[in-house]
């Protein structure tokens, strides 16, 4: 390599030149001749150089809404989990871990250090008392709001190592690259979206590397490694039941394709029994691993290793082919049998739980729609469109199926794993928009595959050498054949050519997929949602903060022990910012209590009175966008509160508050809707307002239709608080008329 | 020689080692041999256990092809939605019915028609990856490298711009 013999000439030429010239030439032949690099440490330092600038891009592609806003945490779940861990900071790890809470879902209260995943607020806690021993005194809020983006630098190192792993450092590098700026990931990282997701896709990634890497070398420190890793991932989200099914659905598919080895024993043997057991000491989880149906299918892979196990053994023990062969047969279908009477017996009598709702919809889509609509109503859980998929992968969607066919080109026991965790995460996010999330990871690491792949025989081409006739050697992807050499020299200029053009249009389409995913991220995902943003008449920006206006006038200007009824998708902000106790919230545990509070808002005013009294409400809280425009408030949410409602209370019924088959607020709509307490709690005095030029009174912008009961009188509730923009309304409940 | 046993072979309690030969220590196969088959005589069949032999990795492959252009078409969203096959519009002016190919208004939501051709134009820009690869294969005479390239190009070639062009008409703000 020329590097070596310039470096070895260039101290000998240095000293010399020193000798004889003055100082400023000693200083610049010193510094340019001896940072002659060999090439190893030159593309050592291109790679950390490399991964240094994709950690920081991947942190600063999430801070648009910091910098728009401010540093406040986003959506409705975030806030649950910041006031937790608000209270963890607070009080210590003992409190929190058996915490009772009287303030939400009142009077039932909630068990909370036994109903959550630890493991996100834990480490922001961690994060903040790192911080604070080093002196740095940051408000909590801070670090929860920047956990995400620094968990997700970290899951593109993650990538860079699990790439290496896969195929070569060059696909690491480029699905370090990938996975910093896709919008798949970004949409549940940016900074403020502070969710279980924002630690969890790091602790998924790595268990899997290092599961990898546990099978690839058959070590058992690091199939304890993915153990603990697992541990991680079981603390932080209930995705990890998407691992505990994988990891031994992988591991029958090499059973099948003939490659069990003592690697494969070691590592699943180690990660499965050691990943249990630090399961288990996840309250939440509790002895789920043991019990519940969704986690035998790793048991009963667990116990098929042992049988293999047990039938290699027997094997070089006999050394007797038909003997053996004899024993086969018979130890399978009695393990088969065996196993499958345990399973029946489990299931039969009760010990071993069935599938639950939200992961059996999985397996089933149509499930929810018809059974559960608490799941079928969010509208993360709608089945994806091919333009959800468009809009979160871009370029990744062609690279994907070529990196699979590289995948199967060279398959080997790392690229059976990206495959099947490619495939399978791809078909649970086309039932699910919000696994587009889990699915990221895998179509980056396939894509990269792709990319690096295609780009390797791209260079090759180019690198071929102009001497071309030397019999043993050629390099590059020129034929090797005697016979066209001839014809190789005339086309190798063509060849250059068209590789140089085929590079450049490689990188042009990185770069649109760089500008797609900045574009998106800017546009799509960085809205913190608790604060609303429009364009202006002139096209200035205009900011709607009704939300946690609200808030603070409920906690500043209500008694601390009311209690607040709203529909749940409202009850952690509420609790967090308003310091109030909610009757129902984003939990979703209990649904008689959702169900009951669904029949308060849709019955008449006298029966919900009845409701409010016996769960002692004080305060009403509703969302209304007809001033504003805004299409995510309460009337647009009214039917999915009838069904829930009248999935547990026959006499609400959906049929009442539609018009054939047509929900309408207007003149034509039903009484039973005109008259119903959240109609009346919403367009209370509405009918007065003038929202827009050249329309009546009482024109509802979000439904763009005039409202057909403009004379609402409220006999049991009055009129506390309205919002600047009318987005939030708040409602004292009357205390009853005395008995004369 | 019995191996030395553990838990495996405790369950079935009939058969031990030997079930194959004359000389069989198997109970249930001598009763067999006197009740009904002593009298009743067994057809000669000429019957093979159907023997499993693994697909090629690129027959798998294949299939998996199709299964992703399934799920990135949006058949999911198709099954559970029902949404029409092509949508329609009726023109203010005329009355008349216009089809809609591209359902508007929100970035989730399909008609079948345009789901799956988004996901053949999505398929179409893989496999022109997939051809370049093949192009590039030593072992192939100089003529089927070059078609093979060609064909990718192209394929890659139109399967970017048509999605492009499908998205654009999609969402309209897109990259403004």
């Amino acid at each position: 390599m020329g590097g070596k013999a310039e470096s070895g000439n260039a101290s000998p030429k240095s000293e010399s030149m020193a000798a004889k010239k003055a100082s400023p030439d000693l200083l610049n032949s010193l510094s340019f001749k001896s940072l002659k690099l060999k090439t190893k440490q030159q593309e050592l330092l291109i790679r950390v150089s490399i991964l240094g600038l994709v950690y920081v891009l991947a942190f600063i592609a999430r801070l648009f809404s910091v910098l728009r806003y401010e540093s406040m945490i986003h959506e409705f779940d975030p806030y649950f989990n910041y006031r937790t861990t608000l209270f963890l900071t607070e009080k210590g790890f003992y409190e929190f871990w058996n915490w009772f809470d009287s303030e939400s879902w009142y009077p039932l209260g909630r068990i909370i250090g036994g109903t959550l995943y630890p493991g996100l607020m834990v480490t922001a806690a961690l994060i903040y008392w790192t911080l604070r021993f080093l002196r740095f005194f940051v408000h909590i809020r801070e670090v929860c709001v920047l956990t995400a983006p620094f968990f997700a630098s970290n899951t593109t190192l993650v990538a860079y190592f699990f790439g290496k792993e896969i195929w070569d450092t060059g696909a690491g590098l480029v699905a370090a690259v990938l996975i910093a700026i896709c919008p798949g990931y970004i949409s549940r990282s940016v900074a403020g979206s502070y969710d279980n997701e924002a630690v969890a896709i790091f602790a998924l990634l790595l268990t899997f590397y290092l599961f990898v890497k546990a099978v690839n070398t058959g070590s058992l420190a690091w199939a304890l490694g993915s153990a603990f890793g697992y541990f991680y991932m079981v603390s932080a989200w209930g995705g990890y039941v998407f691992i505990i099914n994988l990891v031994p659905l992988y591991v029958l598919v090499l059973l099948i394709t003939g490659r069990y080895s003592m690697r494969l024993y070691i590592a699943y043997n180690c990660m499965y029994i050691l990943g249990m057991l630090l399961a288990m000491q996840i309250r939440f989880v509790g002895f789920q691993h043991v019990q519940s149906g969704e986690h035998m299918g790793a048991m009963g892979v667990f116990l098929l290793m042992q049988v293999f196990y047990f039938l290699d053994w027997v094997k070089y023990q006999l050394n007797d082919t038909k003997l053996f062969q004899t024993f086969l047969r018979i130890t399978v279908t009695s393990a088969i049998l065996v196993g499958g009477i345990a399973l029946g017996v489990g299931t039969a009598s009760g010990y071993i739980s069935p599938w639950t709702g939200r992961f059996y919809s999985l397996l089933d889509p149509t499930y929810a729609k018809d059974h559960i609509p608490i799941i079928a109503s969010v509208s993360e859980h709608q089945p994806t469109a091919w333009s959800s998929f468009m809009f979160d992968y871009h370029i990744l969607l062609f690279l994907f199926p070529a990196g699979l066919y590289f995948c199967f080109k060279r398959l080997s026991d790392a690229t059976i794993f990206i495959v099947m965790y490619g495939l399978t995460s791809l078909y649970f996010a086309g039932v699910m928009v919000r696994l587009i999330l889990v699915a990221t990871p895998a179509v980056c690491l396939i894509s990269a595959i792709a990319v690096s792949a295609t780009l390797k025989n791209l260079t090759s081409l180019l690198r071929t050498k102009q001497k071309v006739p030397q019999t043993g050697s050629t390099k590059g992807a020129g034929s090797s054949k005697v016979s066209s050499k001839v014809s190789l020299d005339q086309s190798q200029p063509f060849q250059k050519n068209g590789a140089i053009a085929l590079l450049l249009g490689a990188f042009y389409l990185l770069s649109r997929y760089a500008i797609h995913c900045t574009w998106v991220t800017s546009e799509a995902y960085s809205s913190p949602s608790i604060v609303l943003a429009a364009r202006g008449a002139h096209g200035n920006r205009i900011i709607f903060d009704d939300y946690r206006e609200a808030y603070y006038w409920l906690r500043q200007n209500t008694p601390t022990d009311a209690k607040v009824m709203s529909w749940w998708d409202y009850g952690y902000q509420i609790t967090a910012m308003g310091n109030r106790t909610v009757i129902v919230d984003n939990n979703t545990w209990n649904n008689t209590h959702i169900a009951t509070v669904g029949r308060a808002m849709s019955s008449y005013e006298d029966e919900a009175y009845d409701i409010m009294r016996s769960l002692d409400v004080n305060y009403v809280l509703v969302v209304f966008g007809g001033v504003t425009g805004y299409s995510s408030d309460d009337i647009n949410k009214f039917l999915w509160m009838v069904r829930i409602g009248g999935g547990v209370f026959p006499v609400i019924k959906e049929p009442d508050y539609l018009v054939n088959g047509e929900f309408r607020v207007d003149k034509g709509a039903s009484p039973k809707m005109l008259n119903c307490l959240m109609y009346k709690l919403c367009y209370y005095r509405f009918g007065e307002l003038v929202t827009e030029y050249g329309k009546p009174p009482g024109y509802d912008r979000a439904r763009g239709v005039e409202i057909g009961n403009k004379d609402i009188k409220l006999e049991h509730l009055e009129e506390a608080y309205t919002t600047s923009n009318w987005i939030v309304r708040i409602y004292r409940v009357k205390p009853p008329t005395n008995r004369l | 020689m019995a191996p030395r046993s553990d838990s495996q072979n405790l369950a079935t309690g009939s058969a031990m080692s030997e079930t194959s030969g004359e000389s069989s220590i198997d109970p249930i196969f001598h009763i067999l041999r006197i009740v009904p088959f002593s009298f009743l005589r067994p057809p000669r069949l000429r019957l093979k256990l159907p023997s499993f032999t693994l697909p090629s990795p690129m027959t798998v492959f294949s299939l998996i092809l199709l299964t992703y252009f399934l799920v990135i078409s949006g058949f999911v969203y198709d099954v559970i939605v029902e949404p029409p096959g092509i949508g329609s519009a009726q023109d203010p002016i005329t009355g008349a019915i216009r089809p809609v190919v591209f359902m508007s208004g929100r970035v989730n939501g399909q008609y079948i028609i345009e789901g799956l051709s988004s996901g053949f134009m999505f398929v179409l820009g893989g496999i022109g990856i997939i051809m370049l690869d093949l192009a590039l294969d030593k072992n192939r005479a100089k003529s089927v490298k070059a078609s093979y390239a060609t064909a990718g190009i192209s394929s890659i070639v139109i399967g970017y711009v048509m999605s492009m062009l499908f998205i654009r008409i999609k969402i309209p703000g897109y990259l403004q």
